[in-house]
């Protein structure tokens, strides 16, 4: 199993019993409602007046509220041993765990509908508005103190077994090269496999004369063109400077030549530490024909040889 | 009587604030986490795909990293730990002062991909930083919560 990317990163909350009756009781009062929250509510069968607005959330952001952090310093400054309790009962956890223990044994069964950020600072603001009216004297944590809180959580998903197989296979046949590389020169089968013979020998000294032939014949080349080339350009030109120029644009293409002709060299004992074999069984298992036989009764099955 | 009521009123709602501000937080770190998951990734394709390109082991390879018998170095970015939070210093790349560029050690003309690894990778350790800096804020947004919970204004 696979851990997948987070999709929504959202805070999800499962409304309780106690906020959907609430919701219900204050209904009368609310001028508009969320799309969520009229959707949440018609699921549970309370019904909304029609004059309430529905508002459609999609693109409203809500900034986080501005704290007072003075008044919350206020507040709590003269809490008995504040540090001995909270390191006691992991003030870290506890918000969480407090929810959920709550709501554990109310709601077993799958729910669908959630509260999500915008709702709540709905509800938050709603709730402000009626404290003011009087309606009522509910704050949102006493809400919210019995609901349920998803945070978002990462989905599982298996491995894909073809990719798996496929890993597998190229796994093995990795090995299997490393284990020919290594003992190469111990196994008296492999060690002459195909560097003795002399075809092999031939086509590889081929390759390298070639690289070779190719690098003198750039560089000579140059030479004839710093020699002759500039002195037809330009004029009549002393036969030292001459040589001087043919010398100097030699020397850059020999340069630049040379960083290739390195990196092809490179590439050659690449290929030569390798020791090839014929394909071993193994490896093509992924291309199977396997053509079903025709409904006219021609028993002769055609497989394809093999591709690779 | 009614200073109690709108202190409680106050209190009440501060509490609230705080808890929206808990929701805001854990929306905005899990986001962050996504990122960051998002930025590694890309990161290490694009050094695996330096890898293949360049011909195995040669290119990139933890055998480059300088060791302990080694030149001595400067770190070219430093984590500053200040009272808002944990930021990431950068240098310039400056040889006579013992800051050098880590990208040429693998190479003295880096392949576009390894490059752009290492500006992912960069990316990265900022992500790490605006995430920790997250946590915190989530930690203290919770530890004011219990504490005010366990404060008499509310009961």
């Amino acid at each position: 199993m696979l851990k997948s990317t987070i999709v929504d990163a959202r805070v999800r909350l499962v409304p309780s019993k106690k906020l959907l009756d609430f919701l219900d009781a204050q209904k009368e009062h609310f001028q508009q409602v969320p799309e969520n929250v009229a959707k949440i509510m018609k699921q549970n069968g309370h019904t909304l007046p029609i004059r309430i607005k529905i508002i459609k959330d999609a693109g409203l952001v809500h900034k986080r509220p501005k704290i007072d952090y003075d008044l919350l310093k206020k507040l709590t400054e003269n809490l008995p041993d504040t540090p001995k309790e909270s390191a006691k009962d992991q003030p870290e956890s506890e918000p969480e765990a407090e929810v959920k223990d709550s709501n554990d044994e109310e709601s077993p069964k799958q729910v669908k509908y959630f509260l999500y950020l915008n709702d709540l600072h709905w509800l938050s603001n709603t709730l402000a508005e009626l404290r003011r009216q009087d309606h009522c004297q509910v704050f949102l944590h006493q809400l919210i103190e019995s609901c349920d809180l998803l945070l978002p959580e990462n989905e599982m998903k298996p491995r894909n077994p073809e990719l798996e197989a496929r890993c597998q296979r190229l796994r093995a046949e990795q090995h299997n090269r490393d284990y020919l590389k290594m003992t190469k020169n111990v196994d008296a089968g492999l060690k002459h496999y195909p560097e003795d013979t002399i075809s092999y020998q031939i086509k590889s000294l081929n390759k390298q004369i070639i690289a070779v032939v190719q690098f003198i014949f750039s560089v000579a080349a140059g030479f004839t063109f710093g020699f002759f080339g500039v002195n037809l350009m330009v004029g009549p030109l002393p036969f030292g400077f001459r040589i001087l120029l043919g010398v100097i644009v030699a020397l850059i293409i020999a340069l630049a030549e040379m960083y290739f002709l390195a990196k092809k060299l490179h590439e050659y004992d690449e290929v030569l530490d390798a020791p090839k074999r014929k394909p071993q069984p193994t490896t093509p298992t992924k291309r199977k024909v396997v053509s079903t036989p025709p409904a006219d009764g021609s028993q002769v099955q055609t497989l394809k040889p093999h591709a690779d | 009587m009614s200073t109690r009521n709108s202190e409680k009123e106050a209190a009440g709602q501060l509490l609230d604030n705080l808890y929206l501000d808990m929701f805001h937080l854990v929306e905005e770190h899990t986001q962050c986490r996504v990122n960051l998951e998002q930025s590694n990734a890309s990161g290490a394709i694009l050094l695996a795909r330096t890898r293949f390109q360049h011909g195995g082991s040669h290119c990139v390879s933890t055998a480059q990293i300088p060791t302990e018998n080694s030149a001595e170095f400067n770190a070219l970015c430093r984590v500053v730990d200040s009272t808002d939070g944990i930021s990431i210093e950068r240098q310039k790349v400056d040889k006579s002062k013992g800051f050098v560029e880590p990208l040429h050690w693998f190479s003295v003309l880096p392949p576009m991909s390894l490059r752009n690894a290492v500006s992912k990778f960069k990316d990265c350790i900022e992500l790490v930083a605006e995430s920790t800096n997250l946590q915190r804020q989530l930690g203290e947004a919770l530890d004011w919560i219990t504490n005010l919970r366990r404060s008499a204004v509310l009961n």
